[in-house]
């Protein structure tokens, strides 16, 4: 497990720098934003992003926080990452000749596959939480103050959301030995999904919709994660972490 | 021990119901031509490809359905290198040889530096033999009844051929059966106690190495002058069998003792002028040509 814990470990800590700096800056930013809101509102083309401008204005801080934060920084830097660690999980393996070498050691199955899922899964949820950890610290210079546990609970559910691109990526991983073919998938899926976000008649339909900031005003207002949202998430993320299970054990016997 | 194995790869049968004994002890020599399916044999029985039919059980324990219990009695050399370059070779071998007792990582090691192996150097910069070698020792290191070694000294120069062949003798002597896929065919005739050749998925012959050799001394070749004719070789006495590749002609004898077939030889003057007769000095390439009419690689 150590070795597969170090094996991403430069790439978790570039993606912890990045959504930090990212974090900072945009807090940094805040008091301008919030005294400039109006004009910058007016200058918003698309209703679904004045929409979240409305939110920002109603929710204030909050609402700002997980806008640049979770909506803009996890859900794109850490999208990334998700495909990333996923897509080369299993199908590099494949490619480059080394399936063989892995798999022919006396080590179960089951024991390999989870132990690559937990530590893709760890360095992909870890640096969300920490750089979530650090907003009331970073809040402070700009004299704004954020409850921890709203924090805790909205880390979480970023987390399974970005869960929930990892483990259908993991599964491709496990089917189809072409991890940059799995990677434009899954991007050509998030620029459609975007675009559908974009797009006010349609914007429901988008999976960003589970990761919005309106998702994130609610858990902060109500201290609590969205049931049924949490339940889809959590379902996206097990159904395909056990069709992969299955299917990685039906490698070899 | 190996029952009836059968892989289909779409339309090409790579393995044709192949059944195989393992040990107990010694060295058995694979061989048989590119594609004749001794890698799909090899991965079967190490739980890395699943057959279609048949069961694999080593140790007493079947493969399907314990599979790990069966890895934990066998190790395996890959024939195709693929390492993870950015890894030490030390990182390399602890990597491969995870899963195992404590004891197999410092065996490893030794081999390692009895092989002359940089452990402290990236695998990325060894060269395809340092890297074979890798696999080798890896293979050799843990405690196990079972080694199964695809190609383990292709690629390497003559010293190193010599030290792994070394390596591999002294294994063998304690008892551990190793199955030994190799296109070198003289060093798998001078190791190999057991001599297994694989033809388009089947098992075309089991034997030991002194019966080959006893089927070797009996064919003797002859190259003649002109292009001889087939019904006259074949009325010679002792003469079972006649293959003829342009001038040179193979007869396959009843016995291993060739004299009456030369002395019959001098005096079939129908025949052209013998220039020179081999008697006893195939190779296994040579004898499987003449046995079977197949390239053993």
């Amino acid at each position: 497990m150590l070795g597969e814990l170090r094996s991403r470990l430069w790439l978790a800590i570039a993606y912890f720098v990045t959504l930090e700096l990212l974090l900072i800056g945009a807090l940094a930013y805040w008091p301008q934003f919030a005294e400039n809101l109006d004009k910058l509102r007016s200058l918003i083309p698309l209703p679904v992003l004045q929409e979240m401008a409305d939110e920002i204005e109603a929710s204030g801080f909050p609402a700002y926080l997980a806008g640049q934060h979770f909506f803009k920084g996890a859900n794109s830097i850490g999208g990334l990452v998700a495909v990333l660690f996923a897509m080369f999980a299993v199908a590099l393996e494949v490619q480059r000749g080394t399936l063989e070498i892995w798999l022919a050691r006396p080590v179960s199955r089951t024991r390999l596959f989870f132990e690559r899922w937990l530590s893709g899964a760890f360095w992909l949820v870890l640096p969300v939480f920490l750089s979530t950890l650090s907003v009331p610290l970073i809040a402070g210079y700009i004299d704004e103050r954020v409850d921890i546990w709203p924090l805790v609970l909205s880390a979480s559910h970023q987390s399974l959301f970005l869960l929930s691109i990892y483990a259908p990526t993991f599964l491709l991983s496990c089917w189809w030995a072409n991890p940059l073919g799995i990677g434009f998938a899954m991007l050509l899926l998030a620029l459609f999904q975007m675009s559908l976000y974009l797009i006010e008649n349609v914007t429901h339909y988008s999976y960003f919709r589970l990761a919005d900031v309106r998702v994130f005003v609610e858990i902060y207002d109500t201290e609590s994660l969205p049931v049924g949202d949490t339940l889809v998430l959590l379902a996206l993320v097990i159904v395909p972490t056990l069709l992969a299970w299955k299917r990685f054990a039906k490698l070899t016997p | 021990m190996a029952r009836g194995l059968r892989r289909r790869f779409g339309t090409k049968e790579a393995l044709a119901g192949v059944d195989l004994e393992l040990g107990p002890g010694g060295v058995i020599g694979l061989l048989g031509p590119n594609g004749s399916g001794k890698s799909t044999l090899l991965r079967i029985l190490t739980g890395l490809t699943r057959a279609d039919a048949g069961e694999v059980e080593i140790d007493g324990v079947k493969l399907e359905g314990d599979g790990l219990g069966v890895r934990q009695r066998l190790s395996y050399a890959p024939g195709e290198i693929a390492l993870y370059g950015e890894l030490s070779g030390a990182a390399m071998l602890e990597f491969l040889l995870r899963g195992r007792t404590a004891g197999a990582l410092s065996r490893g090691r030794e081999l390692c530096a009895r092989l002359g192996l940089p452990l402290e150097r990236r695998v990325r910069g060894w060269s395809h033999g340092m890297k074979r070698q890798l696999l080798f020792a890896a293979a050799m290191a843990p405690a196990v009844r079972v080694r199964i070694l695809d190609e383990p000294t292709e690629g390497l120069d003559p010293r190193k051929r010599g030290e792994v062949l070394a390596i591999l003798g002294e294994d063998a002597r304690l008892g551990t059966t190793i199955l030994l896929s190799s296109h070198h065919l003289g060093e798998t005739e001078r190791v190999c106690e057991r001599i297994v050749f694989l033809h388009q998925g089947r098992k075309i012959s089991d034997e030991s190495r002194s019966s080959v050799l006893e089927r070797a001394r009996r064919v003797l070749r002859v190259q003649f002058a002109s292009v001889p004719e087939a019904v006259l070789l074949e009325s010679l006495s002792g003469v079972q069998r006649v293959r003829i590749e342009g001038t040179r002609a193979s007869l396959e004898l009843g016995s291993a003792d060739p004299r009456v077939t030369l002395a019959a030889l001098g005096q079939a003057s129908a025949l052209p002028a013998p220039i020179a007769i081999e008697h006893g000095s195939l190779s296994l390439t040579d004898l499987f040509r003449e046995f079977y009419g197949v390239e053993a690689c």
